[in-house]
């Protein structure tokens, strides 16, 4: 049982590989380009913070997308998963950064479709919501850290070598955080919809240590992000950066700190605890976009210094993107799972 | 890891230490030539003259063994990756200034240029005029990497005295060149009188360059 749904995992652990190795450079790319930090740092931060998110923090966005389609064989996750890496793949091959979240809930509506199964509707606005939310909430949230460190550095008279010295401390910080986030709020798209169908057992490590075996799938989609960010991220990270706007370290810190503040809204179950408790509106738990993120953040920036440096072509390509991914997934989807049950005779779905 | 960052935080005060102590000697430099050359009118070459023409010599060594470490360390321990670039050209600019002014006091030490009286007051003036662009550049260059807003305060007075000192030794030129000198006289004090004013053009370049580093901070 186990060998064939490791088998079946394989695409979820690709798509996890090809998470790592895109969205490192929205946790690094800048202070990497920008030789704040090195990559070999870089990739050793971020791929144990990834893991540690992933098992600890990894639940909140699972449960929910497992709310939109609860893909219940094994052969539906093993598609579902596959056509959100195909999907993401080639469109990282076009050169079009897109959202690993968005493709996943694509093939998880593809999925439903074929197997005739309702989408819950609130649910699915829910997470449509938070592709607007996130690179909003991230942008108003850039522009208030920007104002409010660009304020403290122009009152406190910190010598620029100083400045330079909190900013590469800054980033090494603010990119664990964001490693962190990422695999706490990311492992969803990866393997959550092998959740529902773990065969693992609990394990136990030492007298306090304990996985679960959700815990250890998470784990297992943590380290194949963590693959990722160390085998293949390396190129991507040197090319990212400047693209979309000329970054100064300081805005590059803003940037992986808004991102970080923003995985983290949407992926604690504390917080929205703590907000539940004291009558406050809670942020939904849901797998957001780190690349949604990061542009939401630096067109944040951008607008506040009047718009000039934001390069509008590759924003309307990357719009464009986020609107045909979930499409494309689907498509995709929906075609395979029909060949995977009918010329492969395999169930793709339980009645 | 700890290591490496504590490391790093002792290079970077370090080098904070070696720009600071740049621009002290850009100050004192100037407060020493100012002093030279009214030595030099009253006295000519004398012992006095000689003692502060070494001692300028002293800085402008000091000021290039400063510049050596500053450029080394900024690229051997990988310190501000994106202003690396504008910091060795500001350091090399400000190097400029310091050579030309131990230059015009070699060449004082070297010509013994004979400066009519009538004319000391004039060259006084513009000797003052250069010597406060010069510690002018060095408190803007100094806020540079501290307050920002404060350095535009300062190019200002750099670019007025830069002004002024154009017009003291065009008037100052203008009168040697009206007088009975003979032309070799004319011309060595003409000479003389354009290498000091260089180096409040010198000045001048430097606050240029440094003002557009402001603004790319800035962004």
């Amino acid at each position: 049982m186990e060998l064939t749904y490791l088998f079946f995992l394989s695409s979820g652990l690709f798509l996890g590989w090809s998470l790592g190795a895109n969205d490192a450079s929205n946790i690094f790319g800048t202070a990497v380009g920008s030789k704040m930090v090195k990559f070999k740092t870089a990739a050793f931060i971020s791929s144990i913070f990834v893991i540690i998110g992933a098992v600890y923090g990894g639940q909140g966005g699972t449960e929910t997308l497992g709310a939109l389609g609860a893909v219940n064989a094994l052969g539906g996750a093993f598609m579902v998963s596959l056509s959100a890496a195909i999907t993401v793949y080639w469109m990282a091959k076009i050169g079009i950064s897109v959202s690993t979240s968005q493709a996943i809930v694509g093939g998880i509506i593809g999925w439903n479709l074929f197997s005739q199964k309702n989408t819950d509707v609130s649910v699915l606005t829910k997470i449509c919501s938070t592709w607007i939310l996130c690179p909003l909430i991230t942008g108003i949230v850039a522009i208030l850290l920007y104002l409010i460190l660009k304020n403290i550095i122009k009152k406190s008279h910190i010598h620029l070598l100083r400045q330079d010295y909190y900013i590469r401390i800054g980033l090494i910080v603010s990119g664990a955080l964001c490693a962190y986030s990422l695999g706490a709020n990311n492992i969803a798209n990866i393997i959550g919809v092998f959740a529902d169908s773990v065969p693992f057992k609990p394990v136990r490590i030492g007298q306090y240590f304990q996985l679960s075996g959700l815990q250890i799938l998470f784990l297992l989609g943590g380290i194949s992000i963590s693959a990722g960010i160390v085998t293949y991220s390396k190129k991507v990270i040197l090319t990212v950066g400047n693209n979309l706007m000329k970054m100064t370290p300081l805005v590059a810190l803003v940037v992986v700190l808004a991102q970080a503040l923003t995985l983290f809204l949407f992926s604690s179950k504390g917080l929205q605890h703590f907000l539940m408790s004291h009558n406050l509106p809670t942020f939904p738990l849901v797998p957001v976009s780190s690349t949604q993120a990061v542009i939401g953040a630096i067109l944040g920036l951008g607008l506040l210094k009047g718009g000039r440096g934001i390069n509008w072509n590759i924003t309307l390509k990357l719009i464009l993107g986020w609107i045909t991914t979930p499409l494309i997934t689907m498509g995709i989807c929906f075609v395979s799972l029909f060949f995977l049950q009918n010329v492969f005779n395999m169930t793709v779905y339980l009645p | 890891m700890f290591n490496l960052k504590f490391s790093l935080f002792s290079h970077t005060k370090e080098l904070e230490q070696k720009i600071d102590m740049l621009h002290d000697k850009i100050i004192e430099i100037s407060l020493v030539f100012k002093k030279a050359v009214t030595v030099y009118l009253k006295e000519k070459r004398s012992s006095e003259y000689r003692h502060l023409s070494k001692n300028i010599k002293d800085i402008e060594h000091d000021a290039d063994s400063l510049r050596r470490e500053i450029e080394n360390r900024l690229y051997m321990h990988n310190l501000i990756p994106d202003f690396r670039g504008n910091i060795l050209e500001l350091v090399e600019n400000l190097d400029k200034v310091i050579n030309e002014i131990d230059d015009v006091a070699h060449k004082f030490y070297i010509e013994q240029t004979d400066i009519p009286a009538i004319y000391h007051d004039k060259f006084k003036e513009l000797t003052e005029q250069v010597s406060e662009c010069v510690e002018n550049l060095a408190v803007a260059s100094r806020s540079f990497f501290r307050d920002l807003s404060a350095v535009r305060d300062y190019a200002k007075k750099v670019y007025w005295l830069e002004h002024e000192s154009d017009k003291t030794s065009a008037k100052l030129k203008e009168a040697i060149f009206a007088s009975d000198m003979e032309l070799a006289q004319k011309l060595q004090l003409g000479s003389v009188i354009s290498e000091v004013a260089d180096i409040a053009d010198l000045a001048e370049n430097c606050i240029d360059q440094l003002l557009i580093y402001v603004i790319k901070r800035d962004i």
